[in-house]
């Protein structure tokens, strides 16, 4: 099974692009196209149920080394028509930028909708018997009171990218996941985490599973209390490892070091990290829905190494931060709809280490399993942090005590050189977006008591 | 923007279907936003959003839809294909619709629909970044940005309510950032409004610059931040996040209906210091986090949440209502058509006191002034929240000592309330985007300077 391209979006391009010409401009369009399916049970009965369907189209215009951008919700031809106007209108005000250009592609992609958007038999009734399953299991637990935030939801989203120069480019992907939070309480005490399941397919979900794990999450968190203010050694969990690295990966583009702000722009060549610190982008590891053919200007996707024995090697490039650095593209433009040409990563690597469970979990520790606040604790042009998270006093392995109410405060760009060992296991995280082993930091700051 | 008659068959067919209430929400959304990087313009771009949310209500259950589909199959096929497991007889009949004009308190004359203004905003981005880099050699970049939005929505429903609303909102600001070739600081400021252009009219660009590049300055000399449990003064303005994230979140109806809120049950109780005097209100004048009706149709209030610290009101929206008996406050608000209605923040502030900051600041042996914060988190179950100091500085015996590098103060809201013990004179709001169950919304904070006797300061030193 190949995606088509529908007549209908051929000829919406073709409209966009005789514009475009019309008034002496390349062009590029993005469109997206989403279907969803969301729902929620409270007390037993399915409380929300959601669906929907959209389009979205997002044109790109290069006139006299200019760029302007417009997108468009309305698929008429009077409204593509003013999305294009609008383009035009708004690259007048833009600064010149010579490297930008409509790349020479003219050849046709597609991914492969067998691996990527298998037909899934899962029925709507499946699906909402899966959320009352859910809720219904995590409210018989003793001692949890409620789930006030859970559900089951399938989403498929449609990628096409056209371009006056002749690409033709189509991605589509489908996915179903469950997640759910628990609030346990006894006596005067109360906690609630959550945790989540995505897959493919809706028969992969494990309700019981993910009963059990969301319940054991709360109840593990129940007599949390924070630990005496020190420096200890920290292990963030798969979740919130991925997270860290995910908010701290501008100093991986290159276009922020092209606008200046990049902290690690000038360090190519140069010792960043501990140097049994492997840090790669993986494209096309099938596992991963972070998974991605080629990037948003139609350049073919592959492995780019970021950190290799803790020496920075590369930057994330498009086509015109690569021609600003005298580089080749390493296929992470990154462009939606109604955003202009950035760059992104597909799927963050960490190679696997040699510290074997016994070395990783040797003496005390802190092993964090819930961060809050990362939106605004965390400022990736400095490096620096302060979250509030919760997790567990280890020893030699064994969680001795829940902790919660405490911080954690560094600077993570410093924090790469206090790795204490990398285990020798990868993990992808809950939502499959990123493949690391547990890494061990030093003396990181955490106030507690 | 919908043809009455459609919204009429849509709505009428869903009560065919069993469905106790019904309601289409239509918007559409003209955005334009502005880049600036340094003395350049990184990007100009615009668009219009549209679509339509159908909301159906069988009891206590929310089915929702949305689509770009204006005609009335597509809507009507949404209705059937969310019913198709809730299907019963008919149980209200459908109310003709009594279009119901509100007044407008946000008047706006610069809008978007009409004159977008680009040559006068890079121009006032460009004078804020002069001015920005001009403060020290030490500012090595500056970003700038003006985001302008027009939306327009109209809501019908099974009651016979047929309504709409255009809302005009404008924010604008500049980041500093300062390097001394090894490290790099941020600082940044910005303004805003439910308000056209005109906003520029009392915006000073030379102001903008200075204020962001004079905080990426501190922070760039900030010494690593004590830690441990210490009182705190916090400045006013986008210090109100405390209250925000402390309480209000714990006072929607969207998790108090679920008891998923530490205050769920407290109405009527001190649930805050007798010093502490909050306030949900709507209706402030062009302010960015009000509106003249919300998103369910309803004019929206000023409703007195904390009353010398005893709980009198939570933000109740229609589904709130109905699962908690409380009257509805005009709440129920949405990102876009793409949400169903959720019970929400508008402008939330701590009503002005009576101390001054010198003495907050005076009373303190060891702790933190944090001037300016950035964003935070709740989670309404626990109460647990966060929040970020972007300005900050130690204070010893009674006066400011140095600046401190950024750290996030974390306590829970029953606790927090409890230990504000003085009030300033100094009231101001700042705007901001909250982001919940209903997508991302703007949402205005604000408070006087105030003092939190304890809390836990993240730092790392």
């Amino acid at each position: 099974m190949t995606q088509q391209i529908s007549e209908t979006l051929s000829t919406a391009s073709e409209q966009v692009f005789s514009r475009a010409k019309a008034a002496g401009a390349e062009a590029d369009l993005i469109v997206l196209e989403g279907e969803s399916l969301s729902l929620k049970a409270n007390e037993g009965e399915l409380e929300e149920h959601t669906v929907s369907n959209t389009q979205t189209f997002g044109v790109r215009v290069i006139k006299d080394d200019k760029v302007g951008i417009a997108y468009s919700e309305a698929s008429d031809a009077e409204s593509l028509q003013w999305m294009v106007d609008q383009a035009l209108q708004n690259a007048t005000y833009s600064a010149v930028e010579p490297d930008e250009k409509i790349l020479e592609y003219q050849q046709s992609l597609r991914s492969d909708d067998a691996i990527f958007y298998p037909e899934d038999t899962g029925t709507v009734d499946e699906k909402i018997e899966m959320v009352l399953e859910l809720e219904k299991g995590l409210v018989s637990k003793d001692r949890i009171k409620s789930s006030p935030y859970n559900g089951v939801a399938e989403s498929s989203s449609s990628r096409y990218i056209f371009s006056s120069a002749g690409l033709n480019a189509a991605s589509r992907s489908r996915m179903v996941y469950a997640y759910a939070y628990a609030l346990a309480e006894e006596g005067e005490k109360n906690a609630m985490e959550g945790t989540g399941q995505m897959f493919r397919l809706t028969k992969e979900l494990s309700i019981p599973t993910l009963i059990d794990e969301v319940a054991d999450l709360s109840l593990n968190m129940l007599d949390g209390k924070p630990v005496p203010s020190k420096h200890y050694d920290v292990i963030f969990d798969r979740e919130c490892q991925v997270e860290l690295f995910s908010v701290f990966s501008m100093v991986l583009s290159g276009k922020a070091a092209k606008d200046g702000i990049n902290p690690w722009r000038e360090k190519i060549g140069e010792q960043v990290a501990d140097s049994r610190l492997q840090y790669w982008d993986k494209p096309l590891l099938m596992d991963g829905f972070g998974y991605s053919l080629f990037d948003d200007e139609g350049t073919a996707a592959a492995d780019t190494p970021f950190v290799v024995d803790g020496v920075f090697q590369n930057m994330m490039h498009n086509s015109v931060t690569a021609k600003h650095f005298g580089v080749k593209t390493s296929g992470h433009a990154s462009r939606g709809a109604r955003s202009t040409l950035g760059v992104g990563y597909h799927q963050l690597v960490i190679g696997e280490g040699t510290a074997a469970a016994a070395e990783l979990n040797a003496g005390e520790y802190i092993e964090v399993t819930s961060m809050a606040g990362l939106h605004s604790g965390a400022n990736p042009i400095s490096g620096d942090f302060s979250l509030g998270v919760s997790g567990f006093l280890c020893r030699d392995g064994q969680r001795v005590q829940p902790v919660r109410g405490i911080t954690v405060a560094g600077n993570f760009y410093k924090m790469l050189n206090q790795i204490q060992c990398i285990g020798d296991e990868q993990f992808w995280n809950w939502e499959r977006s990123a493949l690391m082993p547990s890494i061990r930091f030093a003396d990181i700051a955490i106030s507690g008591e | 923007m919908l043809n009455p008659a459609i919204a009429q068959s849509v709505i009428d067919h869903a009560l065919s279907l069993g469905a106790n209430f019904a309601e289409l929400f239509i918007e559409k959304h003209r955005t334009s936003s502005i880049d600036t990087l340094s003395d350049k313009v990184k990007s100009v771009d615009s668009g219009i959003d549209f679509g339509i949310g159908l909301r159906i209500v069988f009891g206590s259950k929310v089915l929702y839809g949305y689509t770009n589909q204006t005609d009335a199959d597509s809507l009507k096929k949404i209705a059937s294909n969310l019913s198709s497991r809730d299907l019963r007889e008919r149980v209200n009949e459908f109310i003709s619709f009594d279009y119901r004009k509100m007044s407008d308190h946000h008047p706006a004359k610069i809008v978007l629909s009409k004159n977008a203004a680009i040559d006068s905003k890079v121009e006032y981005l460009l004078k804020a970044d002069a001015a920005a880099r001009a403060v020290s050699e030490s500012i090595s970049q500056t970003r700038g940005y003006c985001m302008q939005r027009e939306q327009e929505i109209e809501i019908f429903n099974s009651e016979g309510l047929h309504t709409g609303d255009t809302r005009n909102y404008i924010r604008s600001g500049l980041t500093s950032i300062a390097s001394d070739g090894t490290e790099q600081a941020t600082g940044g400021w910005n303004d805003g409004g439910l308000l056209g252009w005109e906003l520029s009219d009392s915006m000073d660009p030379v102001y903008t610059g200075e204020e962001a590049s004079r905080q990426a300055l501190v922070n760039l000399s900030a010494k690593p931040c004590p830690s441990g449990k210490m009182p705190v003064v916090i400045g006013n303005g986008f210090g109100g996040v405390i209250f925000h994230e402390a309480c209000g979140h714990l006072l929607e109806t969207t998790s108090v209906a679920k008891k998923a809120s530490v205050f769920h049950d407290q109405m009527g109780e001190m649930i805050a210091s007798e010093v502490v005097n909050a306030v949900d209100d709507g209706t402030m004048n062009n302010e960015w986090g009000s509106i003249n009706i919300d998103d369910e149709g309803m004019e929206t209030q000023r409703t007195q949440l904390i009353t010398n610290g005893k709980l009198t009101s939570f933000l109740v929206d229609r589904m709130g209502s109905e699962k908690t008996g409380y009257e509805r406050t005009g709440s129920g608000r949405r990102q876009s058509y793409r949400y169903a209605p959720a019970s929400r923040m508008r402008n939330t502030f701590i009503e002005a006191g009576d101390s001054e900051i010198d003495d907050m600041i005076s009373s303190i042996d060891k702790g933190i002034y944090a001037s300016h914060m950035g964003g935070g988190s709740v989670q309404p179950g626990t109460g647990e929240f966060n929040f970020a100091v972007t300005e900050g500085y130690y204070v010893e015996d009674g006066k400011i000592q140095y600046p401190v590098k950024s750290a996030t103060l974390i306590s829970t809201g029953p606790e927090v309330l409890k230990e504000i013990s003085m009030v300033g004179k100094d009231f101001a709001l700042a705007c901001g985007m909250c982001g919940s169950v209903s997508g991302s919304i703007p949402t205005t904070v604000g408070q006087p300077a105030l003092k939190v006797d304890t809390i836990l300061v993240g730092g790392n030193a």
